[in-house]
């Protein structure tokens, strides 16, 4: 693998003098943002150009998709796409699962990773006997599924991080050097928190500032609203290689709101090869059936099958066995007979989607088809069955996720119109109370972003900590549900039980992950919170993991964290300079002095080497500018007020 | 460690009770118990275009902290205000009289009701769990429970039917309730204001009567999902 040229650690910045005139002057100048889908099959970049998307092809090939494909070699270099696919025939698989990599460097074992979304998110534990007997992963007990590849292990956000930076690059290398740093990437709607934290760490290890996470059918009705002054209730099936969502819209005066949503993030076109293969196999004796080589050599003559039959009535397989091939021919009618339970499962999903939004199918003004799954004739079928009406494919439905991404890019920009979307949390989310049971804090389809308080005591005397396990899921039981994280809660002075007050806020950020505060009830104070994520990486894992990267392993850690502090301090210097400039109205007496004289001790720390300094000023500038913050949003409100009631006059 | 009860804070929309910001405050809105809720939408999305943190991407961290609170909040103060029933169920805990989880204002017509409904699911399950039970001997029998399983279904989606007309009832108690408030806060001495309205003549009737409309509302609820669960139940097998 090339090392990456560029990432926000070592990338070029205009050097900015922290002085008072950059207070009142000249702004940062921002890198593009780009938008990424991050697919299980496939994925792409794309970027919006005066307010038009438009997906960035590879310079080389012209390829707009990149096989979602991570091939490791056994020396440890990482080969992303149609080169890791090339790569794929010299890893011969040999017993316990183990693929030999003699004819590459490094001459041990190496391997080759496909649908690695799927395991985004995932437990050690919550592996299944179909996973392990596609890959090898380490032995541990909980904790983030690993894949083990000779003496390494790969955790499934550094392998969708070799895929960011292979994205990255292309777009570079496209853009004529232009970098490419900040990003929105798509993930399934109803993924739930820890794979939608795994998508941001993925980000984070790609050396990308993933600035926002957007749900793939909003993306996608974000790109197909464009332009067309769409205004109704929108569902959006989308049916991909590993995901399936729902999303039912009202689309109204350029304000995007999700009603509600549901899904399976184990449901896609992967599902349907291997129905497919089941069957192929179904005569073969056990021992054959077992051989990894057959069955994927059934799988990928699943998948081309399948492909075929989109458009013709028949297709032929070939499937290599030992020492022999048996080729036979594939009906479109079999392929729907191993496909319909499946279908079936994705269309009880719109029912209950449809139910939860307080709809019923013939309220639905359009329906919009995304996803490469929805390529086959009977689910387009079944979904004009179900909701009455024609669905629109009109955009391709490979790239109108990516496409939708870039627009929302935009808006994030300030480049793209006065469009805001309004997503929802797909999972209830709760604490485990006394006797096991989940109490539901916040429920699924509730707009975000969204905060909940709720108050805590303790229960025996003198107790110094509060635990709280957090779950996600719509069972009754704690243990039906997913555990999300557990916190801890203290230092508590020590007091009779019953006696602290301690409220707890759960706030769902804008990409659909919690952030959990809490505050002593009488002394106003912060509590600290310990966050232990039940199968998510800790803040010192990925910093760990970008140490060891191969692409920043090169740079003194030192330098780089040096570099990060100071990029803060140029973009929290450069950010109240605008605010100062806008808003100069909302400055109480002193506070500018008081502003600047806090911004001149972080421009001279700036021009020195010590980061812990520099971090030092910039958490004290962010904390004497909170109250500043607060009358700039009051006047926000204040704005939109008074707008309002002219509207209502006129 | 459990969730400590009562609370001390507005379960619907998270701000603590008695504090500056509440649902209506955050929205703008006068303290009215009815709301047309188009304008309360457009109220909503205008508030939402200038205070979303898509809109603050670029801002100093303080001010991107103030926007995603701030838009948390105003989230959960429409939806509590949006719907009456949440709005209702607020303003109790406004004025410190929620509506206790285990509640027995429960009217002898209701309470008929809620026997009627679970005698009919239970021989929904008795008659489901003969037919899968495999115990008729004859395919004859077999058909038979069959025939009788359809037809309690169909007498229990009715009930469900006669369920969703009574929630729809209530809904209409609950709007002349809130017109009721209204009233009172606006011939209030105190002036339109709500403090007006809840030490008004008349207040604490009202509060009975809103507590019992919403009471009423919440088992029609409960009866409804457990319908749907023992439907969906009958789908699966």
């Amino acid at each position: 693998m090339r090392a990456a040229r560029d990432s926000p650690g070592n990338s070029p910045r205009p050097q900015l003098k922290l002085s008072e005139l950059e207070f009142n002057g000249i702004g940062i100048l921002m890198s593009r943002i780009f938008g990424i889908d991050l697919g299980t099959t496939n994925s792409l970049i794309a970027v919006s150009d005066g307010g038009q998307p438009r997906v960035i092809a590879d310079p080389a090939s012209g390829a707009a998709l990149l096989p979602s494909v991570v091939a490791l070699a056994p020396d440890g270099a990482t080969y992303v796409g149609d080169e890791a696919i090339a790569l794929e025939p010299q890893l011969s698989v040999e017993r316990d699962g183990r693929l030999s990599a003699a004819e590459l460097p490094g001459g041990a074992q190496g391997a080759v990773i496909r649908s690695v979304k799927r395991y985004m998110g995932r437990g050690g534990a919550e592996l299944e006997e179909a996973d392990r007997r596609r890959y090898t992963f380490t032995e541990m007990a909980g904790g983030v599924a690993r894949f083990k590849v000779g003496d390494r292990d790969y955790t499934p956000p550094q392998i969708s991080a070799a895929i960011l930076r292979a994205l990255k690059r292309r777009a570079e290398a496209a853009l004529g050097g232009e970098t490419v740093d900040r990003v929105v990437i798509t993930v399934p709607a109803y993924f739930n928190d820890g794979q939608r934290q795994a998508t941001k760490d993925a980000g984070r290890l790609a050396g990308l500032e993933v600035v926002r996470l957007v749900n793939e059918p909003t993306a996608a009705s974000l790109a197909y609203g464009l332009g067309a002054q769409a205004e109704g209730r929108v569902a959006v099936y989308d049916f991909g290689g590993g995901t399936f969502d729902i999303s039912i819209l009202n689309i109204k005066g350029g304000i995007f709101e999700v009603l509600a949503t549901n899904g399976d993030t184990h449901l896609g076109g992967d599902d349907i090869d291997r129905a497919v293969a089941e069957t192929l196999l179904a005569g073969l004796p056990e021992a054959t059936r077992a051989d990894r080589r057959v069955w994927n050599s059934a799988r990928q003559a699943a998948e081309q099958a399948k492909q075929g039959l989109s458009t013709a009535s028949t297709a032929e397989l070939r499937l290599a066995l030992p020492g022999r091939e048996i080729v036979r021919n594939l009906t479109r009618a079999e392929l729907e007979q191993s496909a319909a339970p499946l279908i079936d499962r994705t269309i009880a999903c719109c029912a209950r989607a449809l139910a939860d939004a307080g709809l019923k199918a013939a309220e639905i003004d359009a329906v919009v088809l995304v996803g490469g799954s929805t390529r086959m004739p009977l689910v387009g079928r079944r979904v004009s069955e179900f909701f009455g009406r024609d669905a629109l494919c009109s955009i391709d439905p490979d790239q109108v996720v990516a496409l939708g991404a870039a627009v929302q890019a935009g808006v994030l920009m300030g480049t793209q119109g006065d469009l805001l979307l309004l997503d929802v949390v797909p999972l209830s989310l709760g604490i485990e109370t006394m006797g096991g049971v989940m109490e539901r804090v916040v429920h699924r389809n509730t707009t975000i972003p969204t905060s909940v308080a709720e108050g805590f005591t303790t229960a025996v005397d003198n107790q110094t900590h509060v635990d709280i396990h957090v779950l996600q899921g719509e069972r009754e039981l704690a243990q039906d549900c997913r555990s999300l994280a557990r916190f801890k809660l203290g230092p508590i002075a020590p007091q009779p039980a019953g006696l602290p007050r301690i409220e707890v806020t759960f706030l769902i950020d804008a990409n659909g992950i919690l952030n959990v505060t809490a505050r002593d009830q009488r002394t106003g104070r912060e509590h600290s919170v310990d966050v232990k994520p039940s199968y998510g990486l800790t803040d010192d894992a990925i910093e760990q993991m970008l140490e060891e990267s191969i692409d920043l392993g090169e740079q003194d850690i030192e330098q780089r964290l040096l570099i990060a502090a100071c990029n803060d301090a140029d973009q929290i210097a450069a950010a109240l300079g605008k605010q100062l400039r806008d808003y100069g109205a909302l400055v109480e007496a002193g506070e500018r002095d008081r502003i600047e004289e806090v911004a001149g001790r972080l421009a001279a720390a700036r021009l020195g080497a010590d980061r812990e300094l520099i971090a030092r000023l910039v958490e004290e500038l962010n904390e004497i500018t909170t109250p500043f913050a607060g009358r700039i949003m009051d006047g926000a409100i204040k704005q939109a007020l008074e707008k309002k009631s002219i509207n209502e006059v006129s | 460690m459990q969730a400590q009860e009562p609370r001390t804070l507005c379960t619907t929309c998270g701000a603590p009770l008695g504090a500056a910001i509440d649902c209506f405050a955050t929205l703008g809105w006068p303290r009215r118990l009815a709301i047309d809720r188009a304008a309360l939408e457009r109220t909503y999305h205008e508030l939402g275009r200038r205070m979303h943190p898509d809109r603050f991407v670029a801002a100093a961290p303080a001010l991107r902290d103030a926007s995603l609170r701030g838009t948390a909040r105003l989230t959960q103060a429409y939806r509590t205000l949006g719907d009456p029933v949440s709005r209702g169920l607020y303003w109790l805990e406004l004025h410190g009289r929620k509506l206790a989880d285990n509640n027995k204002e429960v009217s002898p017509a209701l309470a008929e009701m809620v026997f009627a409904v679970q005698e009919q699911l239970d021989d929904l399950r008795t008659v489901r769990s003969v037919a899968r039970g495999g115990e008729a001997e004859t395919p004859a029998g077999a058909a038979e429970t069959a025939a009788i399983e359809a037809e309690m279904r169909t007498e229990v989606e009715e009930r469900r039917e006669e369920l969703r007309g009574a929630i729809d009832a209530a809904g209409r108690e609950l709007e002349a309730n809130f017109a009721d408030w209204d009233k009172a806060a606006a011939e209030s001495p105190d002036g339109p204001h709500e403090a007006g309205g809840a030490s008004a003549p008349g207040a604490d009737a009202r509060f009975a009567e809103l507590k019992a409309i919403l009471s009423k509302i919440a088992y029609l609820r409960t009866l409804i999902r457990d319908i749907d669960r023992a439907l969906e139940t009958a789908q699966a097998a």
